[in-house]
């Protein structure tokens, strides 16, 4: 066992102080957030107990928006500013409402972005907002509950999430104001809630039904490496859908048509048919009473055979992504030792009966299916906000969907293929077509169909400024990056001159720069004094951890690794950066000096990092995957 | 910046022998290993500078990784580290006999769906490929070994060709399947 280390009496214990970190799970129907304390992790109640924030928001004027059960129980009364569900139009584009269909009842105000706005009563606002007043929420909660202010926080994603939608979920915390330590895909979020509480190894599927999400991961555990081999699944498929399935069959027997329904009457029937669903769960059968107005009562039975012929077709659609994904991974349906069902819609009954048979095996239920995506993002944020040094977690994850570009005709050229570990990074070569060209387009897309129309645009860029040449003579070696987020940047560099192409990024569905930033400044919450003093105050948070990060470093191994002049050159930068923090109010003066000292140590950060590689081969050769000593 | 790793060839990273037949699972164990040690989640306290070369570092062992993993991947960068481009178009004329063969069986793959039993048809194909593979698996490593890097060359175009009857039949059995279900 590890040795505990303990202070003399009168010295502090340790100068390490504990960084509060949170796990949020940012749900289409319900939000949680969670984190750990006393080494157990676990989500955190409002102040009336209750752990599950509905992901409702309702906008009133001259009021700030309402967020949770109190905006929930409007919903039916005020449906045009109640806005549930926001999750499905994250990252989404006006064009994509058309295919999400006629069941958002919400009034779309026309605008120039390429992000769709809902006109509420006190203004427009986009899904980025909206979930921010969510996440704001849940960080108001958890900083009561903890007393401390946050470090960051660990927010979930379903793994289907594509680019666009990820990208919107982090603009959506930057917007609350939150320091994202990681995007993490939910089901592996779930796989680490249960795979450190079980100590299970081997292959796992992770079996994630959302409200209006769903999502296949199959990992291997072992050792404490969660190692994702493959996803699978359906941003646009949760338990919602249910809901709907039972509304459109209730809809025609009150001699109704889809068209007719009022937005309060819509809201109703599903509220209804969300609550037959479960009713469903316990019983055989479940009477049905609905009085839309005097002219339209209904009374009927919804029995499980029925119920079952309803949503049968939509739960085979994820049995389908089930088989790919296995498929995917490279393992056999026998290799899977477990089945986890998380997420909500897992509830329903008949989603665990055809999951069983499918995986030939009984689906695990025992952890709470609301709560364990949260738990699991706490245990990761804890150890990346440092709280856990010791500790062999290590989360290994995929790409969802190949990305590519746009090729003559309209089609597809893959660059990074699906279920492909991230970070990843590959380069792909371009030339010019006619003589003279100094700029070219480069069109990228997200998804496995051939032809470009299938894809889901991600991002248009221009490259600019490279010398004139031949037609074919120029070589542009255009990088895609996927960070450990899943995020994409992209750089470029025409190699026959070396000159930096600049790389202007136009997001297809999401929000630009200047967008977020003039909603920062529109926000309430942030007084330009107030931004000000935050940001210099983080800047010299960042300052000093620079100055600690190097000291310690020099302190170990300076001796053997530096040359005399490199090391001065550090120091005095060092030097430089400390006096300028002490004596400078000007964030962008401090931010120089931080860089400074960065370009000073490029390279002996990066021997160091080196050398750490070399341990690991190093250890290798000599023990061989020999036990490691226990009491170091 | 001239981080070592950079420099090393992919066998070298994973402290393997140039050579096809490699222990795999030694290669995923210091996989993981070296994740452990270079992965963005270890640097989630330091400075962006570390965070970039970790996420760097990190790409290029996930790279590595998969080039080794995939047989013809790993053949391909084999000719590389000898400097032979597999892209290059100088040399394309191919065993005629075999191109006939896999006309034919691209053929046979068409009129599977007409069969009674079309699943099973296409599982006895994926082991006729198999097989073919696991030769010309065989002929590259020798050729390899004795510096006949042109005809390795040919080898491995023709392990490409099955790969791509492979994933034809693996997607069409899919449809197949998805249509029982």
């Amino acid at each position: 066992m590890a040795l505990l280390q303990i202070a003399e009496p009168g010295q502090s214990s340790a100068p390490h102080q504990r960084r509060f970190a949170v796990g949020i799970d940012l749900g289409t129907t319900n939000s949680l957030v969670a984190t750990v304390r006393s080494g157990v992790a676990e989500t955190l109640p409002d102040a009336s107990g209750n752990h599950l924030l509905p992901s409702v928001v309702r906008y009133q004027p001259d009021h700030d928006p309402v967020v949770g059960i109190e905006a929930k129980s409007s919903s039916v009364d005020d449906p045009l500013n109640t806005i549930v569900s926001i999750k499905r139009l994250m990252g989404r584009g006006i064009e994509d409402l058309k295919s999400l269909g006629n069941r958002l009842p919400y009034k779309f105000a026309e605008t120039e972005s390429s992000v769709p706005r809902i006109a509420t009563s006190a203004g427009h606002v986009s899904a980025v907002e909206v979930s921010a007043e969510i996440l704001k929420s849940l960080k108001d909660r958890s900083e009561q509950t903890l007393g401390d202010e946050l470090v960051g926080a660990v927010i979930t994603v379903p793994a289907y999430f594509d680019d666009a939608q990820r990208q919107a979920t982090k603009d959506a915390a930057r917007l609350a104001n939150i320091n994202v330590l990681r995007l993490l895909n939910e089901p592996t979020a779930a796989a680490v809630a249960y795979g450190l509480d079980s100590g299970q190894e081997g292959v796992i599927a992770v079996y994630d039904l959302g409200g209006g999400t769903f999502d296949i991961s199959i990992l291997r555990l072992n050792k404490g490496v969660f190692e994702v081999l493959s996803t699978g699944g359906d941003s646009a498929l949760g338990g919602d859908d249910f809901d709907h399935a039972i509304a459109e069959w209730i809809i025609p027997q009150i001699g109704l048509n889809k068209t007719e329904l009022e937005p309060s009457q819509a809201r109703l029937l599903l509220r209804e048919a969300c609550k037959a669903k479960e009713a469903l769960a316990e019983n055989e059968q479940v009477e049905l009473n609905i009085e839309l107005n005097e002219n339209h009562r209904w009374f009927g039975l919804l029995t499980r055979d029925q119920f079952q012929q309803l949503v049968d077709p939509l739960i085979k659609k994820t049995l389908l992504a089930c088989r790919r994904a296995i498929r995917d991974a490279g393992v056999d349906q026998a290799d899977i030792v477990d089945v986890v069902m998380v997420g909500g819609s897992t509830r329903t009954l008949r989603v665990r009966e055809l999951v069983g048979d499918f995986f030939k095996q009984q689906p695990l239920v025992s952890i709470d299916p609301d709560k364990v995506v949260a738990i699991g993002a706490a245990i990761q944020a804890n150890s990346l906000a440092g709280n856990d040094p010791d500790g062999e977690m290590l989360l290994l994850d995929v790409i969802p969907l190949s990305l590519g570009i746009e090729i003559m005709g309209g089609l597809t050229e893959k660059i990074i293929h699906r279920n492909t570990p991230i970070p990843v990074s590959r380069a792909q070569e371009f030339t010019t077509y006619k003589d003279g060209q100094t700029a070219m387009a480069v069109h990228v897309v997200q998804g496995e169909r051939e032809l470009i129309s299938d894809c889901r645009s991600l991002a248009r860029f221009e490259l600019r400024g490279f010398p004139p040449q031949v037609a074919g003579s120029a070589r542009i070696r255009v990088t895609f990056q996927v960070d450990a987020d899943g995020l994409l940047s992209v750089s470029a560099r025409e190699e026959t001159s070396g000159v930096e192409a600049h790389v202007e990024v136009k997001p297809s569905y999401g929000l630009n720069d200047a967008e977020i930033e003039k909603m920062l400044r529109d926000s309430m919450d942030y007084a330009k004094d107030d931004m000000l003093a935050r940001s210099l105050r983080e800047q010299q948070v960042e300052a000093d951890r620079v100055i600690v990060a190097l000291d310690a470093a020099m302190a170990e191994d300076a001796d053997e690794m530096l040359e005399a002049d490199e090391r001065d050159a550090i120091l005095k930068a060092r030097d430089i950066l400390l006096q300028t923090k002490q004596t400078s109010n000007d964030v962008q003066e401090i931010k120089q000096a931080v860089q400074a000292v960065e370009r000073a140590s490029a390279s002996y950060v990066a021997k160091r990092m080196n050398a750490s590689v070399q341990k690991t081969m190093a250890g290798h050769k000599v023990e061989e995957f020999t036990v490691e000593d226990e009491n170091k | 910046m001239s981080v070592d790793l950079f420099n090393k060839s992919y066998f070298d990273i994973f402290n393997v022998p140039l050579s096809y037949d490699i222990d795999l699972n030694k290669v995923g164990e210091i996989y993981l290993k070296l994740q452990k040690s270079v992965h963005p989640d270890r640097y989630a306290n330091s400075g962006d500078q570390e965070k970039r070369i970790a996420m760097q570092q990190t790409s290029l062992i996930n790279q590595a990784f998969y080039t080794l993993k995939d047989p013809v991947s790993r053949a391909q960068y084999m000719l590389k580290l000898k400097g032979l481009d597999m892209d290059s178009e100088t040399d394309t004329t191919m065993d005629a006999e075999f191109l006939m063969e896999q006309m034919e069986f691209r053929e046979s793959i068409m009129e599977v769906q007409d069969k009674s039993d079309p699943l099973s048809e296409l599982d006895s194909m994926l082991a006729v490929l198999g097989k073919k593979m696991d030769g010309l698996s065989k002929d590259f490593t020798n050729l390899f070994v004795n510096a006949s890097y042109d005809a390795a060359r040919e080898a491995v175009r023709k392990m490409q060709f099955i790969i791509k009857a492979k994933k034809e039949v693996n997607e069409l059995s899919e449809k197949l399947e998805d249509e029982l279900m």
